[in-house]
């Protein structure tokens, strides 16, 4: 052999600085709104450089005790997993039907669900709004979960379906001459086998949900329908001025459900985003 | 069990013809393989009888029963396929107990019978297993066992040794016949492999785009070819197919020359003559049936391969296992000319005398 490269202790530790340095580059606007968040609205204001800064739980207290900050989180989570579970529900039969029926029009249907995304929502605003207010759905956590559910459907069913095209047509053939329904094919071959990307869809929708703000505003008048994202533009406005330190634990409060979310998944998520990859 | 009929069955995509006019019927407890190139339809036959392709003309009989509208889960049909088709989230045990969970078979009985269809393959062992975590072979033995664990009438099996390594194939062939002859259930069996055909069959079905150009025994196929793309399709190396004239009794064709022949033709034919039934001569012109130049030499151990070539095409013969040759050396071989055939040029159907 002409050369042999041990792994040396030198090499080693150069590895983990650069990916050390990119870690914190990747952290630095997380970090960054943390200390934002942890120090009095004097400190951040101050236009001298500060070095040692003393941390305070101002706006810790303030968003807790002057706004209803719990029941914001409260409706962030439930409006965004109740969307995620409806989104579930309808683009899981509906990704099996693009991607195994045969049936005219099946490549074009596929292409008009993605279109509804290609849309800017803007246009839809209004008569979304009117649409709602005769439901008698405003200001509400469930108006919010079916926007948010419409506004994802036809990522999350295209993310599914390009998984189950993947799926090989031999394992549905066996299920069939085993004596398995379409259903059953469905729910016990198909869905297990295709995890991986269920979850890497879910977790996109939550991450678009998280994010929604302008159908949110415009259906959460008051504060029985507030989610983070809105509640954030309460402290851009009114007589206080802008409270940045709050700004910045708010974003933060509505950065950690996400984190914890993909963190617990990915395992799943990782081998999701590149199973079309390494695969033959 | 089972008799399956297959009346006047065609299956076309738009003006293309999967499959034409195939007729076969299949005998109760029968072991039929589908033979051809891939590509030739015996994987669609083979789905059409399984429900899971509609044939687009023609009749699929089960018992005298008519099959085209039942659906595939309705037929009591198992089939293997070549990619072993495991569920990967299930457990062996799971996989093997998929169909009778489907099939509404009493819970009581699952356990039992998945163990005797495991032992059956000897997969005892590795019931707990993913399908991830076990071999090509085990895998496919696995498919195995959830195919014969509700005892199908029919056992349908597409190509299923062909992901395997040479070795693997010829144990499992041998288990699968074994399999076959103990639970006597009417197998049908799609490959290309005509070792695998020839082996396991009762009777082999050779298909060609779509066409059936045979149906015979193993023995029928190999020594009376119906016509030169069967001829040339069986034996390996396949039977040698030379162009040339018949007059008088006697063929000719460059480098060959049969005199004496007992035919009732004259006119320009296709010679066949397999590889097995040809003698080296050593070069000695006495008698000899051909003259050409050995083009290689390939020993094998029990048997040397030559090949000769003449007017542009190569001749396979089967010499002895100590014949060795330098290439470009002039060699003789004398043909068994008992065992010699004759196709009509252009249609390629035999021609009997």
């Amino acid at each position: 052999m002409a050369s042999v490269r041990r792994k040396t202790g030198e090499s080693l530790l150069i590895r983990y600085l650069i990916l050390g340095t990119w870690a914190l580059f990747c952290l630095m606007p997380v970090i960054w709104f943390l200390s934002i968040g942890l120090r009095s609205r004097v400190e951040i204001i101050t236009p001298q450089p500060i070095y040692f800064p003393i941390f305070s739980l101002e706006a810790w207290w303030m968003i807790w005790e002057d706004w209803p900050m719990a029941k914001y989180l409260l409706n962030s989570v439930g409006a965004i997993f109740g969307s995620v579970v409806i989104d579930l529900i309808l683009a899981i039969p509906a990704a099996y039907s693009l991607s195994r029926y045969n049936y005219r029009f099946r490549e074009d249907i596929g292409f008009y669900i993605l279109s509804t995304r290609m849309m800017a929502p803007a246009i839809v605003a209004i008569p979304i709004f009117f649409l709602f207010k005769n439901m008698g759905l405003l200001d509400s956590i469930w108006a919010l979960m079916l926007i948010y559910a419409a506004i994802n459907l036809s990522i999350v069913t295209w993310i599914i379906r390009s998984y189950m095209m993947d799926i090989p047509k031999e394992l549905e053939d066996a299920a069939r001459t085993d004596g398995a329904s379409d259903m059953r094919i469905l729910w016990e071959i198909i869905t297990p086998a295709i995890l991986p990307g269920i979850i890497t869809a879910a977790v996109i929708a939550m991450i678009f949900a998280i994010n929604e703000f302008l159908f949110t505003l415009l259906i959460a008048s008051t504060p029985k329908g507030y989610t983070m994202s809105v509640a954030l533009a309460n402290f851009t406005g009114g007589s206080d001025g802008v409270i940045y330190n709050a700004i910045a634990l708010v974003s933060f409060l509505a950065f950690v459900p996400v984190f914890i979310v993909v963190v617990l998944t990915q395992k799943h998520l990782s081998r999701g985003l590149t199973m079309g990859a390494v695969k033959g | 069990m089972a008799r399956i009929q297959l009346k006047n069955i065609q299956k076309r995509w738009g003006h293309i013809y999967g499959v034409r006019d195939v007729n076969i019927d299949i005998a109760d407890e029968e072991f039929l393989v589908l033979l051809g190139p891939s590509g030739c339809g015996k994987t669609t036959t083979m789905r059409m009888i399984a429900g899971l392709e509609d044939p687009s003309e023609g009749e699929i009989l089960m018992d005298g029963e008519y099959m085209n509208d039942v659906d595939s889960r309705d037929r009591d049909v198992a089939m293997v396929f070549q990619g072993y088709a495991l569920y990967p989230n299930m457990s062996i045990y799971e996989n093997i107990r998929f169909p009778l969970r489907m099939r509404g078979v009493p819970k009581e009985e699952h356990d039992k019978l998945v163990r005797e269809a495991a032992d059956m393959v000897e997969m005892g062992d590795y019931l707990d297993r993913k399908p991830s975590a076990l071999s090509g072979g085990q895998r496919q033995r696995a498919a195995l066992a959830r195919a014969v664990v509700r005892q199908p009438q029919v056992f349908l099996m597409d190509e299923p040794l062909s992901n395997l390594d040479a070795k693997l194939r010829q144990a499992m062939r041998i288990q699968i016949k074994h399999l076959q002859r103990q639970l006597k259930i009417t197998s049908v069996y799609v490959t290309h492999d005509q070792i695998e055909a020839l082996t396991l069959a009762d009777r082999i079905v050779i298909m060609e785009s779509g066409n059936i150009q045979q149906v015979g025994t193993p023995d029928e196929i190999y020594s009376d070819p119906a016509n030169a793309f069967v001829a040339g399709f069986i034996g390996s190396p396949p039977m040698n197919l030379v162009e040339g004239v018949v007059k008088n009794n006697t063929f000719t064709s460059e480098g060959i020359s049969i005199p004496k022949l007992d035919v009732n033709f004259d006119g320009p034919v296709k010679l066949g003559i397999r590889p097995e039934d040809c003698l080296v001569m050593n070069g000695g012109k006495k008698k000899a049936h051909l003259q050409g130049d050995v083009y290689a030499v390939e020993p094998t151990g029990d048997i040397t391969y030559l090949t000769i070539r003449i007017s542009g095409q190569n001749f396979e013969v089967k010499a002895d296992r100590d014949y060795r040759a330098e290439p470009g050396k002039k060699e003789t071989v004398l043909f068994d000319t008992d065992r010699l055939y004759f196709f009509d040029v252009k249609s390629g159907e035999r021609i009997r005398s």
